[in-house]
């Protein structure tokens, strides 16, 4: 185990070194979440290489190491590629003692919103077959009160902490995210973009590529924190969604938001959730992200991180095939919370057993080979 | 807050398609208060991605064994009726706050409805081990559905209302409820919303109808303790276990609120379970 734990924790950093965007300003927050600093850090990994490549000595034996890291871009740079999902694991303290935080690839916090909120009527959650149905309604204290209360807790963890944020109008994006940036503690923003665009009669973010895009290039100017952006998988095709966010200065992607579903109650007199609507997660959806990680890893430049139903090592080897760079557990953390950081391990594990000194190399292998430009993505991310 | 791996001891349908089940699990048997609950992770993991949430029936620390107690209402119930003694089973907890007891109460005043009896059982345990006086008023549709008296300690004076009058009180099992609002000095109460909400307005006038002065007087009026709090209970007529769907039972989701009189929706895992019974908002539709 303590040797695991070594790996995971102290290999670095960025392969190839193509620097997207403006250097990183923010190097004091990088340094605070634990990330070990860039440039030496890079160093080390190229210096054997060097060598080797002059012919100076033969090369090394097989490496004891496996390099988990992955650079989401703008610096955020993170010590393995499991992380935990908005809204299943709070803000990180919730599960206490039960789960190792720090050995966490990133945990992106409950949905962040300007004023506080109460959220839906309940029921909130029911179990539908392989998932289950939420609708919590974006309860959250406000970004205030979330910078407040957790922020300093998060300055103490190795684990780097991804702050999700949602809006009704691009002003209230734009504004949370004015309030986080700069707040030691918080190394990224995930923007939740499927929520109601009150300036556009209630039409979601997500649906539209102008709006998506509109809302992406507001907060890209308001923050040189790095960004994430969720997108929802309840549109007729994502990939012009993808484009008009990638082009509007994201720095990756999520894939995919819930899907929109409901359920019935028990005596069929109503439909079962307080708010009608939930969103599914869980395995049921893991096709359909699978799916769209596919669709969409091939038509931007920026990372894509997966999330949808993960349960197992295969999941997570499945959706780096289809060129996700990173997984998002979400779900199977309620009835596994220690699951997570299991799959840091069993990553681990598989790497060592296929003899690749990175993961790196598991990434976009069920991808069509495009003899086309190559993309920038394809030069730091496939092998 | 741990989880643990606990093994199936024994499992016994005590009335039909009510089981009660028990579980080596010496770390929740000693480190448990009566009102917590465990996190129970179902065996077949492609179909069902939910614990199941159980109130901790009764907890031995010398055999170190718990109890839970069901109805199978869905797969996930069903699921756990068919284990056998000695399969492996993963728990979640203590989760959730318990029941407090004044000090100073020596007559306790359980009332539970139905399956409403996993939420109090324990507490019967906890207070006849204290040396307090326990009656129990139970509520179910018929005498079919009585839980049997067998189960429960020889000290606690049991009494039964059935809505078809089969056995005991004909009527809701609120109605036993004033003639021990006297003798009570607390009541601790687990069952159907529509029980609690009847029993909380019940409580509510009780200070005034017997002209008692409020436990815990002497701190002075003070200013009202925190919602969730131990002193907010404490300090309670009425307290009761309030039942939500429920998804991590540790206070990450949000997912299994109630709306509390102060506006704020309180997390029945986290916040909760047990309420103090002037805390909950019964009249706000949530």
């Amino acid at each position: 185990m303590k040797a695991k734990r070594k790996v995971t924790t102290s290999t670095v950093v960025r392969r190839g070194g193509v620097q997207r965007g403006p250097t990183p300003r923010r190097k004091a927050s990088s340094s605070v979440a634990g990330a070990p600093p860039a440039a030496p850090a890079r160093a080390q990994a190229n210096a054997p290489r060097r060598i080797e490549a002059a012919g100076f000595r033969t090369p090394p034996p097989p490496t004891t190491e496996v390099d988990l890291s992955v650079d989401l871009g703008r610096g955020l740079v993170l010590a393995n590629p499991i992380l935990v999902a908005s809204g299943t694991f709070g803000y990180g303290i919730e599960y206490g003692d039960v789960v190792e935080v720090d050995r966490l690839g990133a945990i992106c916090c409950k949905g962040t919103t300007l004023k506080p909120r109460i959220g839906n009527i309940p029921p909130r959650v029911t179990e539908t077959p392989g998932g289950m149905l939420n609708s919590i309604g974006l309860q959250n204290p406000g970004v205030d009160a979330v910078v407040e209360k957790y922020a300093e807790t998060w300055t103490e963890w190795k684990t780097r902490v991804i702050v999700n944020v949602a809006g009704e109008s691009v002003a209230d994006y734009v504004e949370v995210v004015r309030r986080l940036d700069g707040v030691p503690g918080v190394a990224a923003i995930e923007l939740n973009i499927s929520c109601p665009n009150v300036g556009r009669g209630g039409l979601q973010f997500a649906i539209d590529a102008g709006a998506a895009g509109e809302v992406t290039a507001a907060v890209r100017r308001a923050t040189d924190l790095p960004l994430l952006v969720k997108l929802s998988p309840n549109v007729a095709d994502v990939r012009p969604i993808a484009r008009a966010i990638a082009d509007a200065g994201a720095d990756a992607l999520t894939a995919i938001n819930t899907l929109s579903g409901i359920a019935v109650s028990p005596s069929r007199s109503k439909p079962l959730l307080g708010n009608i609507y939930g969103g599914l997660s869980g395995p049921a959806i893991k096709p359909v992200a699978l799916r769209i990680v596919y669709e969409v890893s091939q038509v931007v430049d920026i990372p894509v991180v997966a999330i949808g139903g993960v349960t197992e090592l295969a999941d997570v080897l499945d959706f780096l095939a289809v060129g996700a760079v990173a997984v998002q557990v979400g779900t199977a953390i309620f009835a596994d919370p220690t699951l997570p950081v299991r799959l840091v391990d069993e990553l681990d594990g598989e790497c060592r057993r296929r003899g690749l000194r990175s993961y790196a190399e598991l990434i976009g292998t069920a991808l069509p080979r495009k003899p086309g430009a190559p993309s920038s993505k394809g030069v730091e991310y496939r092998p | 807050m741990r989880l643990v791996k606990t093994e199936l001891v024994d499992s016994r349908e005590i009335l039909p398609g009510q089981w009660l089940q028990s579980f080596h699990a010496p770390h929740l048997a000693n480190g448990s208060r009566a009102g917590q609950f465990v996190h129970v992770r179902t065996g077949d993991l492609s179909g069902m991605v939910l614990r199941r949430p159980f109130s901790i029936n009764t907890a031995d620390p010398i055999t170190g064994t718990i109890t839970i107690h069901f109805r199978t209402i869905g797969r996930g119930t069903e699921w756990f009726t068919h284990l056998r003694a000695g399969d492996s089973v993963d728990m979640l907890g203590p989760l959730g706050r318990p029941f407090e007891v004044d000090p100073r109460s020596r007559h306790l005043l359980l009332v539970a409805g139905g399956l409403g009896m996993a939420g109090v059982r324990s507490l019967a345990d906890e207070a006849l081990r204290d040396g307090r006086q326990v009656t129990l008023l139970f509520g179910a549709a018929s005498a079919r559905e009585v839980y049997p008296s067998s189960l429960l300690p020889d000290e606690v004076e049991y009494v039964i209302a059935t809505d078809d009058g089969s056995v005991g009180h004909r009527g809701f099992v609120t109605e036993l409820m004033p003639e021990y609002e006297a003798w009570a000095d607390q009541a601790f109460a687990c069952g159907p919303a529509p029980m609690l909400a009847a029993l909380a307005r019940l409580a509510a006038g009780r200070r005034e109808r017997l002209g008692v002065a409020r436990l815990g007087r002497k701190r002075g009026g003070g200013k009202a303790p925190q919602p969730g709090s131990a002193t907010a209970r404490r300090k309670a007529f009425l307290q009761v276990s309030m039942e939500q769907n429920m998804g991590c039972a540790v206070g990450a989701c949000l997912g299994c609120v109630i709306m509390a009189t102060n506006g704020a929706p309180q997390r029945v895992c986290r916040e909760g379970p047990v309420f103090a019974a002037d805390e909950v908002a019964w009249e706000s539709g949530w």
